[in-house]
């Protein structure tokens, strides 16, 4: 048993900001890795891949403030494998508001799936702004936060660090209204109808 | 208007007529795949057209809510879990600050009190911890302008909610 396994547990893992984290991971781990991402129907088989594997990365988003269900659901079914009490779970989180603490109470749920699994809990990086920080000069500080992280569970020490952009919430807020107003732009739609009170209308 | 959002069957009373209970066990709901079309595409509209498109605008047009779920990992278990991620067209892309933290735009989205019941057995205190943190965030993210947790083991979801809904008729 050896090896870091990188779990994608994005909904749209394919083309999710968590691959492009978990492949600078890849990149500044010493250690031996492999991606993966979770599919409806790929449970099983990964459940008894893991079992090769000393560590397991969980690379996800945060969604409605908590573990996507794409994850849960995998997560549900490798507590009922069960993994090796061996195998070492750390996570790498990312939220798109700028305070990577809003990311706490997902850490602290992935580590009750870790009790309540019989597997150890390992490092953490909990990521703020990141929807949109690796397109900013900022990626620089993510890529040093994940080496780290990397270099953390290469030799089986247990650290936890958070990372986002250093700027004053206002900056944030103009700078975030922008990259939302622009990634609407491409579909066509204004500000405007972005921004509209209606629902389902 | 009224909301009891559950995710298993409960045999209620009868409900005052502003009152909707929806079984989510019942219904027909996919993932939200991430794809940010109800908000940089078609603003406020989910591009899956399954039945939560029926249940969002609910939920953003009750003052009062009751949610009912199993608690899996100190979170939602998957059928609330799933419904609630689905709900983000009631929220716009762009970000505010809510008691100094960046968060989601809402749209029209009442202000609400809500009761959120989880329910499981051997409920740990460090989950049923974590479960409250949760709500807690939620709070701010979803419009609650108070909240309520409670923490139950199955066999006393039924009564708890009957409670709930009679004080709302009271």
């Amino acid at each position: 048993m050896a090896g870091i396994m990188i779990l994608n547990g994005s909904p749209r893992a394919p083309r999710s900001n968590s691959k492009k984290y978990a492949a600078l991971f890849a990149q500044a781990c010493p250690a031996e890795t492999v991606y993966r991402e979770i599919t409806r129907g790929n449970h099983g088989t990964l459940c008894r891949e893991i079992e090769g594997f000393s560590d397991l990365l969980l690379v996800f988003p945060l969604y409605a403030d908590g573990i996507p269900v794409t994850l849960l659901r995998f997560l549900k079914a490798l507590e009922a494998a069960p993994p090796s009490p061996r195998l070492t779970v750390s996570m790498m989180v990312n939220c798109g508001f700028l305070e990577p603490g809003q990311n706490d109470t997902v850490v602290e749920m992935i580590r009750l799936f870790c009790e309540k699994s019989g597997c150890r809990f390992g490092s953490v990086l909990e990521i703020g702004s990141g929807e949109a920080i690796l397109e900013t000069p900022f990626a620089g500080m993510v890529r040093r936060k994940i080496g780290k992280l990397a270099d953390s569970i290469a030799r089986g020490t247990r650290r936890s660090w958070k990372v986002t952009m250093p700027l004053p919430k206002r900056w944030f807020i103009r700078a975030s209204t922008a990259y939302w107003e622009s990634y609407g732009k491409r579909n066509g739609v204004t500000k405007e109808q972005m921004a509209t009170m209606e629902i389902e209308k | 208007m009224r909301l009891i959002l559950s995710d298993r069957p409960l045999p209620l009373p009868e409900l005052s007529s502003d009152t909707t209970f929806v079984d989510l066990s019942g219904l027909k709901i996919a993932n939200c795949v991430g794809c940010f079309g109800c908000w940089t595409k078609t603003p406020g509209r989910c591009v899956i057209r399954d039945d939560a498109v029926k249940i969002y605008p609910l939920i953003a047009a009750s003052d009062r809510v009751l949610y009912v779920s199993r608690i899996r990992y100190g979170g939602y278990d998957e059928p609330m879990k799933t419904m609630l991620e689905r709900a983000i067209p009631v929220q716009q892309a762009f970000i505010r600050l809510v008691n100094g933290e960046t968060h989601h735009l809402q749209r029209r989205v009442v202000p609400k009190q809500a009761v959120v019941m989880g329910y499981g057995e051997e409920i740990s205190s460090a989950e049923e911890a974590v479960f409250r943190r949760l709500v807690a965030r939620n709070a701010l993210n979803m419009n609650f302008s108070e909240f309520r947790v409670e923490v139950m083991p199955e066999a006393a979801v039924e009564d708890a909610v009957r409670r709930e809904a009679a004080a709302w008729l009271g």
